[in-house]
């Protein structure tokens, strides 16, 4: 599967952190801009929870940008979900 | 103890209407900008529930501009407010947006993941934040990339609005001093004559030169978004001017020059644009260390002119004639592809544009 549209979820002054993704062509894969100002001690753990979540909605063609300001890890899951769902152009209402 | 009022509002302004001009006009103008209506596309406020004005921001296609929060209100979420804003925007119909702004300020963008690409004290730093950057334009540099056994790699920049025999001449001296040749072609459609008319023209006429490399110049080569001075008409030598030039040249060297380990840049000799002056001079500045050498050609002039000076091969020449209905003067100037198309019926939109245009391009 791939993202129909680009998407952003998050904003800069939550601090937490920002998703944007876009889609790619086919088969060209997962393309992942991690940047964390916790990047030392948390980079692995936020790229397998990226990672996971983009595996568990199956999604592979994919342009994904991260801005992390050192959210939780619940957090991430929340806005990297919107961001996806929003991608897939599944959100309805004011989440759109 | 003070309550830090977060309750704020947005909107944006009706920049027809004076009032909403006048309001932002006089909050900037305490802070130091001088607001040009003009130069924006859309511009929001932020209020308070008091009517306090907190801050204000507004862009220009996909650059940010005006963003600025009140001394007061610098301790709270603002400044990101007016900048979430304006990117979730902009990012809807570009890959990418642009900051200028003083270096001084370059802290808080940087702060909220913009990533600062270049600066030209003390006037501008640049930054950028999207779905693509700088690295995407390397990227594509990178699948140009043609395999050099020496180190005489050379690259120009031009414009060729429209392709001539300067030019040509240009080109081919590169062509025939260097192992390999990037060309870059600038791609804004600033020009009277747009990019892709440019483009081929110059395929058309260089595709005899088979170590010549065609590259488009993109958002980083002499591009309205960064070197907007270059496609206005300029008198004198300013220091914006000099600066934006500065940045670009800056650009160059820091993101272009590695990646195609370009080691020389011609550039032909410039007896009357402030402007290309400018430029020219801050690669001089810039280039040697970055390794780059600069190799000056003397313009190709074709006999002499009324004054008896020489008769100089120009693009601005060629478009003055196309205005004044006298192609013919200036036929020897023209290589065939040029020629070829200016005669064409495909031409007469281009050539109706000139006409009616009084601007530089």
């Amino acid at each position: 599967m791939k993202p129909k549209i680009a998407a952003q979820s998050g904003t800069f002054e939550s601090s937490d952190v920002i998703f944007l993704i876009e889609p790619m062509a086919d088969n060209s894969g997962r393309k992942l801009e991690i940047s964390s100002t916790v990047m030392q001690q948390f980079g692995e753990s936020f790229h397998n929870i990226v990672t996971e979540m983009l595996d568990s909605y199956n999604l592979t063609d994919i342009h994904l940008i991260a801005k992390d300001k050192g959210a939780l890890e619940p957090t991430i899951k929340a806005r990297l979900e919107t961001a996806i769902k929003r991608s897939m152009d599944q959100q309805e209402g004011t989440l759109k | 103890m003070t309550f830090e009022d977060t309750d704020f509002r947005q909107e944006t302004l009706d920049l027809e209407n004076p009032f909403d001009v006048k309001l932002v006009k006089d909050f900037l103008a305490t802070l130091g900008f001088e607001f040009d209506p003009d130069d924006v596309e859309c511009t929001m406020i932020v209020y308070n529930l008091k009517g306090d004005l907190v801050g204000t921001g507004s862009h220009k296609g996909r650059i940010l501009k005006y963003v600025a929060v009140g001394p007061k209100f610098r301790d709270t979420t603002a400044f990101a407010l007016i900048v979430t804003y304006l990117t979730e925007k902009l990012l809807k119909i570009f890959k990418h947006t642009f900051v200028f702004t003083r270096p001084g300020n370059s802290l808080p963008f940087t702060g909220l993941g913009f990533t600062e690409i270049a600066r030209a004290e003390p006037l501008y730093a640049l930054l950028e934040f999207g779905f693509e950057s700088v690295k995407t334009y390397q990227d594509y540099l990178k699948s140009l990339k043609a395999n050099a056994n020496t180190d005489n790699v050379a690259t120009l920049v031009v414009n060729c609005n429209p392709f001539t025999n300067g030019h040509k001449f240009l080109i081919e001296k590169a062509s025939s001093e260097n192992e390999i040749v990037y060309l870059f072609v600038v791609e804004e459609d600033l020009s009277a004559f747009p990019f892709s008319v440019r483009w081929e023209l110059i395929r058309k006429g260089i595709s005899h030169l088979k170590n010549v490399v065609m590259v488009r110049g993109g958002m980083y080569i002499v591009s309205g978004s960064i070197f907007p001075a270059y496609f206005l008409k300029n008198e004198i030598v300013s220091e914006v001017m000099k600066k934006q030039a500065e940045l670009d040249v800056r650009i160059f060297a820091d993101y272009v020059v590695p990646v195609l380990d370009i080691k020389r840049r011609y550039a032909g000799t410039e007896y009357s644009d402030k402007t290309t002056e400018a430029y020219n001079l801050a690669m001089k500045t810039i280039l040697p260390d970055a390794g780059v050498e600069i190799v000056e050609v003397l313009r190709k002039a074709i006999g002499t002119d009324a004054d008896n000076n020489p008769n100089y091969i120009s693009a601005s020449k060629v478009r003055l004639a196309i205005k004044e209905d006298r192609l013919a003067d200036v036929a020897e100037f023209l290589p065939d592809s040029t020629r070829d198309y200016l005669l064409s019926d495909v031409s007469l939109p281009v050539r109706e544009k000139i006409k009616q245009g009084t601007g530089r391009h």
